[in-house]
């Protein structure tokens, strides 16, 4: 029942630039295989839900494309440049600091708790990795800073600490932060997780406008009316590797796995 | 190597123990009484409280020794020539070494130990004190049977705390001629020349009676929290 | 209370102050300059490391640091022939070196442990977001791990400049004139023992109190961000 992991599904971006593959991704914690060889493909102007329940490996596999967690084996490539590869210890074993840190720059996270940094102000959190990560010159981050923080909607908050703000509003600055280093793609790890029920809404509006401006995406969530209504693609996973994937349409409308039915019709939408 | 001065060590090192001990029972009580007229105590009792371990903690303990060490006896002799009978003119106090060490130590870490005790009652859970209340427990018995208990262990990381500093306080002492273990070393230092051995020797016996201590404090600890593990 | 003794003791007594807050001053400055690296190393560096840090810090905050003042300034007597043939022997003879030497490692120990445990006290997401971001690791330190932990580790520091004010009166015991070096001169020449003890109990007092207080409105101002 495991769907053709290597082909890209939405024919209107088949075209598109690939930005992201992931080949036969594995890993292990001790005895425990989380990741059981995950393979994903993402173009340009993708917004791909991960789905799963908890265990599923989800967060596991998004925390590993950031290198957060070093996979086990398997390949990740960013724009056809290497970022991992167990066939070659440069990207593996014997990786360089400073090129983990520039591909990290490059496809940032969105955290479920945000995790804005507690010392800093808004504008500082959107403005310390452009300048002192990317070496941008000051001026020109700032002036990128305040759009971004526009786009978000919370540009008057740009002096405040983020303790001071909503949970709604620090998850919208992390957004803010992730666009402000001009991303080849953004991970969301379950963004809306942490944020109270009325609160969920505002966050999701900034994804969709986010998704209807092309911007590349990564998302893992619980949110099923996000997954539907705003993906390119739907990826399901269980138990660690891609149970189903394809279309909004066909995952949501016909699944063809009885564990992705099944997950589908207990979780509530 | 150590010149037949081994054994002086040794009891001063007991000494040094037996001070620390029975300062720290000083200090247990007084903490008990300082934290009780904190929390309970009237205005004049709480303001007794408040200057005692605002005073004690602001000045420095060799301060508060030599004060109460060479200051009392001074103070006390003065008073009674001055206002005692004239039989009394050529009255005389001195202290014992012993006993004005333990007494200073323990006014002293009495003050530490009464924030202590006043943080541990503080964090006892406010369920525990009205399930004690709710089933009719008043005054001593709900002390001795809820509050008491349950702060012990509240206290036990603090108290392990006032411990250890108060036996290093203890060195302060020999400042007053009483034979513990850094006098000890000191004076097989003058006679041997040999300053050096002796003083690492010491600090290498305050280090195990540090060592035991944290070892102890440790089991203590697990002792008191059994059946508690998340919290201990 | 024989007054006359005190009011003529007292511009001697302003000088034993200033020499206890220049001690004080001193030692914290270098103590705190030498703490930080190595709590870094004490809290991310190798294992071995991180084992002779705490070895230097466990021996410094587990004996009485009158041990360690001795130690030092007498115990150099015994190889005296030996640092005098390295041409050091100047820097012990001196109870001013010694006693800042010592102090400065003292309070640096206990400094080195107190940043430790703000910096194992900053949490996991603050330094998963700077490693997300493309960080290295001494920009993760110098940019998130380190600003959080001052700020964490402010209260306790607070107190440790305090302590360590405190606990300079033990220089009086090696010749050096700091207030109780001068309280004990005096009194041992006047038999005004209690007079003069007291007067310097109520200088600490002051000091101790009025720079609690500094420290407080220090504290405010770092640390407003983190307690609204």
């Amino acid at each position: 029942m495991q769907a053709q992991s290597q082909v890209a599904f939405d024919p209107s971006q088949g075209t598109a630039e690939t930005v992201l593959s992931v080949d036969n991704l594995h890993k292990s914690f001790g005895a425990l295989e989380v990741l059981k060889g995950i393979s994903l493909e993402a173009h340009k102007g993708d917004v791909i839900s991960i789905l799963g329940s908890s265990g599923s490996g989800k967060s596991t596999f998004l925390r590993c494309l950031n290198l957060l967690e070093t996979p086990s084996t398997g390949d990740i490539r960013l724009k056809g440049e290497p970022v991992f590869s167990s066939k070659d210890p440069k990207f593996s074993t014997k990786r360089d600091r400073g090129l983990t840190a520039r591909q990290r720059s490059r496809m940032p996270m969105v955290f479920q708790g945000f995790n804005l940094w507690s010392h800093m102000t808004i504008l500082q959190n959107v403005m310390a990795a452009p300048s002192k990560v990317l070496n941008r010159p000051a001026h020109e981050v700032e002036e990128l800073a305040m759009s971004v923080l526009e786009r978000v909607g919370i540009a008057n908050k740009r002096d405040m600490y983020p303790s001071q703000l909503s949970g709604g509003q620090q998850q919208r600055a992390a957004i803010a932060r992730a666009l402000a280093m001009k991303p080849t793609l953004i991970l969301f790890d379950e963004p809306t997780s942490a944020l109270d029920p009325e609160l969920v809404g505002e966050v999701l509006r900034v994804m969709r406008k986010l998704a209807e401006e092309h911007v590349t995406m990564l998302v893992v969530t619980h949110e099923m009316n996000f997954a539907r209504d705003v993906s390119t693609k739907v990826v399901f996973l269980h138990q660690g590797l891609v149970e189903e994937e394809g279309t909004p349409d066909e995952v949501f409308g016909s699944p063809k796995s009885q564990r992705c039915r099944e997950f589908l019709s207990t979780t509530s939408y | 190597m150590l010149q037949g001065y081994g054994p002086l060590l040794l009891k001063g090192l007991a000494m040094t123990i037996g001070v620390s001990l029975a300062a720290f029972a000083v200090a247990f009580v007084l903490g008990l009484l300082g934290a009780s007229a904190k929390l309970y105590g009237g205005r004049v009792l709480r303001t007794i409280a408040e200057i005692y371990t605002v005073v004690i903690r602001g000045v420095p303990e060799l301060v508060l020794i030599l004060l109460i060490y060479y200051g009392t006896p001074t103070l006390i002799q003065t008073l009674v020539r001055t206002f005692g009978p004239e039989s009394m003119s050529r009255f005389r106090v001195d202290f014992d070494p012993f006993i004005a060490g333990v007494c200073t130590l323990g006014l002293i870490y009495g003050a530490f130990a009464t924030e202590v005790f006043r943080g541990a009652i503080r964090s006892i859970p406010k369920g525990q004190i009205e399930a004690g209340i709710a089933y009719g427990m008043t005054g001593f018995t709900l002390i001795r049977m809820v509050i008491f208990p349950q702060m012990l262990r509240f206290a036990i990381s603090g108290l392990g705390n006032v411990w250890l500093v108060l036996v290093k306080a203890t060195a302060l002492i020999s400042a007053i001629q009483l034979d513990e273990l850094m006098r000890s070393a000191e004076l097989a230092s003058a006679n041997t020349r040999e300053p050096f051995t002796f003083y690492l020797i010491a600090a290498l016996l305050y280090l195990s009676v540090t060592v035991v201590s944290l070892a102890l404090i440790k089991r203590t600890e697990q002792f008191a929290f059994r059946g508690n593990e998340a919290r201990g | 209370m024989n007054f006359e003794i005190i009011i003529n003791a007292l511009p001697k007594l302003f000088d034993g102050l200033g020499v206890t807050l220049t001690l004080t001053a001193i030692t914290v400055v270098l103590g705190l300059l030498i703490a930080v690296p190595l709590a870094i190393a004490r809290s991310s560096g190798p294992a071995w490391l991180n084992a002779i840090v705490f070895a230097y810090t466990f021996f410094f905050r587990g004996t009485p640091l009158l041990v360690q003042l001795y130690l030092v300034y007498y115990g150099s007597g015994q190889f005296r022939p030996q640092l005098e043939a390295a041409n050091l022997w100047w820097f012990f003879r001196d109870p001013w070196n010694c006693a800042i030497l010592t102090f400065t490692l003292s309070t640096a120990a206990y400094t080195t442990e107190i940043i430790r445990g703000a910096i194992l006290a900053v949490p996991t997401g603050q330094r998963e977001a700077a490693k997300a971001y493309g960080m290295t690791p001494f920009q993760r330190t110098r940019m998130v791990i380190l600003p959080q932990a001052f700020s964490y580790a402010i209260p306790t520091y607070m107190n440790e400049i305090v302590f360590q004010l405190q606990a300079t009166a033990l220089v009086s015991l090696i010749t050096i004139p700091d207030l109780t070096g001068v309280a004990t001169v005096i009194a041992n020449r006047t038999y005004a023992h209690y007079e003069l003890y007291l007067t310097a109990a109520l200088f600490y007092l002051v000091v101790v109190y009025a720079l609690l207080l500094v420290l407080k409105q220090v504290e405010r101002r770092l640390t407003h961000h983190m307690t609204v």
